[in-house]
């Protein structure tokens, strides 16, 4: 099956490690151009170090989500430098926590607005070119209790319901928006990787909770995410795909 | 051979990252804990020989070059603030009763009465006005002076000479309270020598017992002086702590006797990834500093240092003087180790001490002490004392990092036993167990006086 990536142009944030990075890789060898960001100037340098092995044209600045501002610029600048979008995905997340209100602020800063912001930095483009393909990142604890009444779940689960209605408002400029769930994803200097070092009898619980009793590699959820970014998916829009291994009890109806 | 310690060639150690740890400048800390490191003393690469840790002749040689000779650590002065308030504590076959006088001295003599024998006291603290041993009841006074045998007349030899215990050396110093049972003991001072220096600005005294301890541990008290002196162990049998310190980082110092290393806190350890989320024990030490985690817009790289200046910041508005403490002593643990039996772990708001004392007639066993005090902020009142709690290996949890230093070491013990393992291999990392080992010989054998046929 040909995705029809070749030459297409992705906009990546927080694709320094994790599923953005494996998404970012994929892309790369697919033939896509890609422009990434990360909050940390070094990892971005790494990330565009070992992706331009491919060959296509990969470009990247660090820039902190939260900047709204700066934020806008390094959109400004990544269309320049790709000379256009077809494709956005925005991974960045403050993550999880509990206990200080400010969680709230951060979840909203930049799960949501970090999200909200790049759609309507590249929104103006793909109209243009009457062409785009949008994946936003939902995560299995919107769907399932996970950690507690944490912020993370409920602006995740915004996302979702922002997915869906941006795919009905923005389909006659031919954009396609979709959402990606993924469950529990581990990566050398992921989160569960931490979890496993530090908690272990949590980290063992969510295995049992595992139908294959492992949990999810990055490339893993990053296939799924790269086939509904690409032409391959044209006739899937506003769908919420969870990709878990599994892991979540409930029927997706 | 190779450099020692901060020398060690990282780029060919088990790390993913090449971390440099943010270091106090050595000129700048004054009075303070000092911070330069120590000449690596040349030791050897020999191993230790396991029989030490089990045979009844070489723990015969402890007792009799050792424990009766050198100065040990007794207990707080902070148990001791009435006349007649006394600690009684146990070593080997012995036992001592420090006790506070009328005039504020202190005074330590031989659990025992002159009379058959018994014991005065059981081990323990409480208060007295006299100590009258149960069996006859001959009573001597807070003194030590025997002040009443009943029927005196009926001994044809009159009283034991003296009519008094023996007065033991004791001292206080840092608020806790030392003795020896050697009355030619050398001066206290020139036995913690240089400790003074270390120990005293983290002024114990403001903090209060919040842990006290005792687990009969199934391994020599050798075996559990060296668990805590390396952290070659962490990425062993702790792996949680690989995101809450810096073991790779780590500066190892010897002293005459005493030796210490100091591990970076509340950092991520060159072992594993940079993590993008606050570990969860390091979000405790940023909420024991007064941050709020949730707030933290830097990397998980950047916060030991960011705690040590807000700690630096608001200490004194929360009520704790850091003022003789340098910047990595607000986040980092120096621990040392007092020859012979006592690890310390000294942080700017808490102290761990781990006493280890040998059985008084099995190598294979020990006692583990375990004393932990908490700075008490200025204006808060003075928390009860906690009360000791005495129990066996493995029958209560003492928390997950020691119980998996503990769950180790019987079977090290028993291991150490086989033909097959003539002594413990010790890398540079451990540099603190061989110099440990070498003032053990010299109390031994005399200063230099090992051979390769001693144990």
């Amino acid at each position: 099956m040909d995705l029809g990536l070749q030459g297409k142009k992705a906009i990546l944030v927080g694709a320094a490690r994790g599923i953005g990075y494996s998404v970012a890789e994929i892309l790369a060898r697919e033939g896509c151009d890609i422009a990434l960001t990360a909050r940390s100037e070094d990892s971005v340098k790494d990330a565009v170090a070992e992706l331009s092995k491919y060959g296509t044209n990969v470009v990247g600045k660090a820039v902190n989500a939260k900047k709204a501002d700066e934020y806008k610029a390094w959109f400004d600048w990544a269309i320049e430098e790709l000379d256009g979008v077809d494709i956005m995905i925005p991974f960045t997340s403050a993550g999880g926590g509990m206990g200080s209100e400010k969680y709230w602020h951060n979840a909203f800063e930049v799960d949501l607005m970090g999200a909200v912001r790049a759609v309507e930095a590249v929104m103006p483009r793909m109209e243009e070119q009457n062409r785009g393909s949008i994946v936003l990142i939902g995560t299995t604890s919107v769907l399932e209790a996970m950690g507690g009444p944490q912020a993370y779940n409920a602006l995740k689960a915004s996302i979702v319901t922002y997915g869906k209605q941006l795919a009905l408002f923005h389909g006659k400029h031919n954009v396609r928006v979709n959402v990606v769930s993924p469950g529990p994803i581990e990566f050398e200097g992921g989160n569960w990787d931490m979890i496993k070092g530090t908690m272990e009898k949590f980290y063992n619980a969510q295995l049992r909770q595992q139908p294959t009793g492992r949990l999810g590699r990055p490339e893993e959820v990053a296939r799924a995410i790269v086939f509904l970014a690409s032409d391959a998916a044209s006739w899937c829009n506003g769908s919420h795909l969870v990709v878990d291994g599994g892991y979540t009890n409930r029927t997706h109806f | 051979m190779k450099k020692h310690v901060m020398g060690w060639d990282r780029a060919n150690m088990d790390i993913v990252r090449d971390v440099d740890a943010w270091r106090v400048d050595p000129a700048t800390t004054g009075n303070g804990t000092p911070v330069e490191r120590a000449p690596d003393p040349e030791l050897g690469t020999a191993i230790i020989p396991a029989a030490r840790y089990y045979s009844p002749e070489f723990m015969q040689l402890e007792w009799d070059r050792v424990w009766t000779k050198t100065w040990l650590l007794g207990g707080r002065s902070d148990d001791l603030k009435e006349p007649g308030d006394y600690i009684c504590t146990d070593i080997g076959k012995e036992s001592v009763l420090i006790v506070r006088q009328a005039d504020g001295s202190i005074r330590a003599f031989p659990n025992v009465c002159l009379h058959r024998g018994n014991r005065l006291r059981p081990e323990g603290r409480g208060n007295a006005e006299e100590f009258r041993c149960m069996y006859h009841h001959w009573t001597y006074g807070l003194d030590g002076k025997l002040d009443h045998i009943p029927d005196l007349c009926t001994f044809m030899q009159g009283g034991p000479d003296g009519m008094a215990l023996t007065a033991l050396p004791c001292t206080e110093w840092n608020s806790f309270v030392w003795y020896s049972l050697n009355p030619d003991v050398e001066p206290f001072d020139d036995f913690i020598d240089p400790l003074k220096q270390h120990l005293e600005p983290y002024h114990p005294e403001r903090m209060a017992w919040t842990r006290d301890i005792t687990v009969e541990w199934d391994c020599n008290w050798k075996t559990s002086v060296d668990a805590f002196s390396e952290t070659y162990h962490v990425q062993g049998i702790h792996p949680q702590l690989k995101w809450y310190l810096d073991d790779v980082n780590v500066q190892i110092d010897c002293y005459g006797k005493h030796n210490r290393y100091l591990i970076p806190f509340a950092a991520i350890s060159p072992r594993v990834k940079l993590p993008s989320q606050i570990p969860p024990a390091i979000y405790e030490i940023m909420v024991n500093a007064g941050m709020d985690p949730a707030e933290y817009e830097g990397r998980t790289s950047d916060i030991r240092r960011d705690v040590q200046l807000f700690k630096r910041k608001h200490g004194a508005a929360q009520g704790k003087d850091y003022s003789e403490l340098n910047d990595e002593q607000l986040t980092d643990d120096y621990h040392y180790t007092i020859f012979p039996n006592v690890s310390v772990n000294v942080h700017s708001d808490d102290i761990m001490l781990f006493r280890q004392r040998p059985h008084a007639t099995d190598p294979n066993k020990m006692y583990y002490d375990i004393w932990m005090f908490e700075l008490v902020p200025e204006g808060e009142e003075w928390p009860e004392r906690v009360r000791h709690q005495h129990f066996r290996h493995g029958d209560k949890t003492i928390g997950q990092v020691l119980d998996q230093d503990a769950f180790n070491l019987p079977t090290v013990q028993t291991g150490m036993k086989s033909d097959f393992f003539p002594g413990l291999w010790i890398g540079d990392q451990e540099l603190r167990i061989r110099h440990f080992h070498k003032v053990l010989d010299d109390y031994i054998y005399g200063p230099g006086q090992k051979t390769a046929d001693d144990l």
